[in-house]
């Protein structure tokens, strides 16, 4: 059973989540502003904003679902609170050192930073090496926690029963709930991509003291870079899945789901799609052995079918002709999986060889993981968030419809001018469009506007969980 | 095994630095021309059209490269009997030079029968040379242009995809006229001594990668992950509930 301790860390860490995600939006609309001409910010400042905003998000949705599965493990095994504080201090102090470095410093190379960006210094120098041990920080917080999440899930699952691999014979004797099998195949995933963050690290900063007697190379680099960041954008999803798996039936009244061979199976595979499937950031790299870049299409169409057609099948058979009770949290999760299948299929789409030619690098790719991040995990998120806070101090919330409708017209108008832009083959990455695509400017205004949109929304949630979550922070032993 | 470590690269002679990068992938003044095989009235985009095109600016009354220069052009391609789908423009930046001119230096060289090859003059030579970024000096006391000897590939669409700058062999030839084509056309940092982990190693003088050391890295995070794993189980399974 969870502790008051518990509680109250994850409530810490679903305040500073919706406190930087709503930074972060900011920072969004500010850049869509600017490549929509109604605001004029320096290039400086453009790419600065979005190395934060790209680097900010994807860190608060990881440890959002970091700290939704630590908090629902506690329901099978009993997890470490230190390991919990320890990355809680650790991302704080990195996400300051982070922003220090983008902010003050000015450093601009994206939250890819591709080598050899980091060293073509157009910034304060101390914002090269800063922004490199932000990484550092952060990733030691979260390798930490990860490897102790799964040491706890170890001590009670052998490792066979940890990858429900006992479900692949008749009648088998030990069940593992869903939850604990995707939130193992996750967590040695996530493990994994930081393994490789902490070796992309080293060879940067090997580089950066060597004075020129060492370089790297860059086919090496962008191949690690996107290990980790392909991996962890993808692997923050599945820890969403795994409070679906957990919470969905639970809050729907439904019976409570259970693992199967073809469960067991689809996760299993998962693992390996979601390790190879990188590849397919570097089709432009033609360097790159092209039985990687085939392995990296199959891996992408292939890790998409278990995760993705298990969860949907079993959401699906869970709501059809089914008495559920909606309300806030599961409604959240069930928009939540479609915005991911949709986002999934536009990265499908991207994801294959012919396709990415006229589709690298132009708004689509925005366009697709802004889909299953904006439409998907974050209302996993924050079914999660809602959920867990309505537990303690429930009152019945008003305007539902009205906030989740402002939500999701917000959301759909911006990523639909994502898509538009895409197909139109607007380039990403301007931070304003050249006369000859006056369309890029229109598409970025109008998003700007919907993005408002989803920021009101974020906004009122924010305000109602955040309120429940500082109650539960000064809650006393007796009042729990 | 080969086959699936295998890549596209290819090697490029160095180029004469920054300046063939100036007004690369900048449209070229659509000049009307006036030559032998063209139509009255018609422009250079209308050449380029039809098919992209390799653009040769020289002078008649040349006394230095010129002459060396075509001479070297019109054996490259002769040794290209197989591409068809390209014109040569051989245009001069003279306003001195007639069209009449042009003929002759054609008949001289052989090639006024030769259909790829176009001789030409325009009356906006000025706004054209502004466009390529192409800088003649009159030097009064020789009579004489100093100029460079200039290539400029020029594709369907008008734009200029590539320059090359002195007489220069086939292969650089060829790139030209995959850039025109729009084909992509690959490079690779030369090997480097201070590289301690390349994925491959390339050969200058092959033209071949080999495997190198860091693709044994790419590799590495999911082997530590799976090390890791197993050690955590080994060490917990003592306390195994």
């Amino acid at each position: 059973m969870e502790t008051l301790k518990l509680r109250k860390i994850t409530s810490v860490w679903i305040i500073i989540v919706l406190t930087l995600f709503v930074v972060a939006i900011v920072l969004g609309i500010l850049m869509r502003l600017n490549q929509g001409e109604i605001i004029q910010q320096s290039p400086i400042t453009f790419y600065g904003n979005m190395t934060t905003h790209g680097l900010t998000m994807i860190g608060i949705w990881f440890v959002a679902g970091m700290a939704a599965v630590n908090y629902l493990l506690e329901r099978y095994v009993k997890t470490s609170y230190a390991a919990n504080l320890f990355a809680l201090a650790l991302t704080v102090i990195g996400v300051l050192m982070l922003w220090c470095s983008t902010f003050i410093g000015e450093f601009h190379a994206g939250w890819t930073f591709l080598y050899p960006l980091p060293f073509k210094i157009m910034w304060a120098e101390w914002a090269t090496p800063l922004f490199l041990s932000s990484l550092g920080v952060l990733g030691l917080g979260w390798l930490v926690w990860s490897i102790s999440l799964m040491a706890q899930i170890l001590k009670k699952y052998s490792i066979s029963q940890a990858f429900a691999w006992q479900h692949f014979s008749k009648n088998p004797k030990v069940e593992t709930p869903p939850f604990i099998l995707i939130t193992m195949i996750t967590l040695i995933g996530v493990i994994a991509c930081l393994i490789a963050a902490v070796i992309l690290l080293i060879l940067f900063f090997i580089e950066y003291f060597s004075n020129g007697s060492f370089v790297n190379d860059a086919l090496l680099m962008k191949n690690l870079t996107y290990f980790f960041g392909h991996t962890i954008a993808n692997e923050m999803l599945y820890l969403g899945l795994a409070v679906i798996y957990e919470l969905f039936a639970e809050v729907s009244g439904r019976p409570k789901w259970h693992t199967t061979w073809y469960v067991a199976l689809a996760w299993n595979l998962s693992l390996i799609f979601i390790l190879t499937a990188f590849f397919h950031h570097l089709y432009m790299d033609f360097v790159q052995p092209e039985g990687l870049q085939i392995i990296g299409q199959i891996a992408s169409y292939l890790a998409s079918l278990p995760a993705a057609g298990v969860t949907v099948f079993s959401i699906l058979v869970a709501v059809y002709r089914n008495k559920i009770n909606w309300s806030l949290t599961n409604l959240l999760f069930f928009i939540g999986v479609a915005g991911w299948v949709i986002g999934g299929l536009g990265a499908v789409i991207d994801a294959t060889i012919s396709n990415n030619f006229i589709l690298h690098n132009t708004l689509w790719v925005p366009a697709h993981f802004h889909t299953y991040n904006a439409m998907g995990n974050v209302l996993f998120s924050l079914a999660f968030f809602h959920w867990f806070s309505n537990q303690y101090y429930h009152h019945k919330e008003r305007q539902n419809t009205l906030k989740l409708s402002i939500l999701l017209i917000g959301g759909a108008g911006f990523l639909l001018a994502f898509y538009i832009g895409g197909a139109e083959s607007i380039p990403r990455r301007y931070s304003t469009y050249p006369s000859d695509l006056p369309m890029g400017a229109t598409l970025a205004s109008i998003a700007a506007l919907f993005a408002s949109l989803y920021l009101i929304a974020i906004l009122i949630f924010f305000f109602n969980i955040s309120k429940k979550c500082l109650k539960i922070l000064s809650s006393s032993p007796q009042s729990s | 095994m080969i086959s699936f470590v295998s890549t596209n690269v290819k090697g490029q002679i160095a180029s004469s630095g920054w300046k063939e990068e100036d007004r690369i992938y900048s449209k070229v003044f659509d000049a009307p021309l006036s030559g032998k095989q063209l139509r009255k009235g018609t422009t250079l985009y209308q050449v380029t059209s039809q098919k992209p095109t390799v653009l040769a600016l020289i002078f008649t009354r040349c006394t230095g490269v010129c002459n060396p220069f075509l001479l070297e052009l019109k054996e490259n391609i002769e040794l290209r009997t197989n591409e068809k789908n390209f014109n040569i423009l051989v245009m001069s930046f003279d306003p001195r030079d007639t069209e009449k001119d042009l003929d002759d230096l054609a008949m001289r060289f052989g090639l006024s029968e030769d259909k790829r090859w176009e001789f030409a003059v325009t009356d906006s030579i000025r706004s054209l040379v502004q466009s390529i970024g192409f800088k003649p000096v009159w030097d009064s006391l020789r009579q004489q242009y100093d100029h460079d000897a200039l290539l400029i590939g020029i594709n369907s669409e008008g734009y200029i995809t590539k320059k090359l700058i002195g007489i220069r062999n086939n292969a650089d030839l060829g790139l030209l006229l995959a850039s025109i084509q729009d084909s992509f056309t690959p490079t690779y940092r030369m090997a480097n001594p201070n590289m301690l982990f390349p994925c491959f190693n390339y050969d200058v003088k092959t033209g071949k990668n080999t495997p190198g050391l860091g693709l044994i890295f790419v590799a590495l995070p999911a082997l530590i992950a799976m090390v890791i794993v197993l050690s955590v189980n080994f060490f917990v399974r003592v306390n195994r509930i």
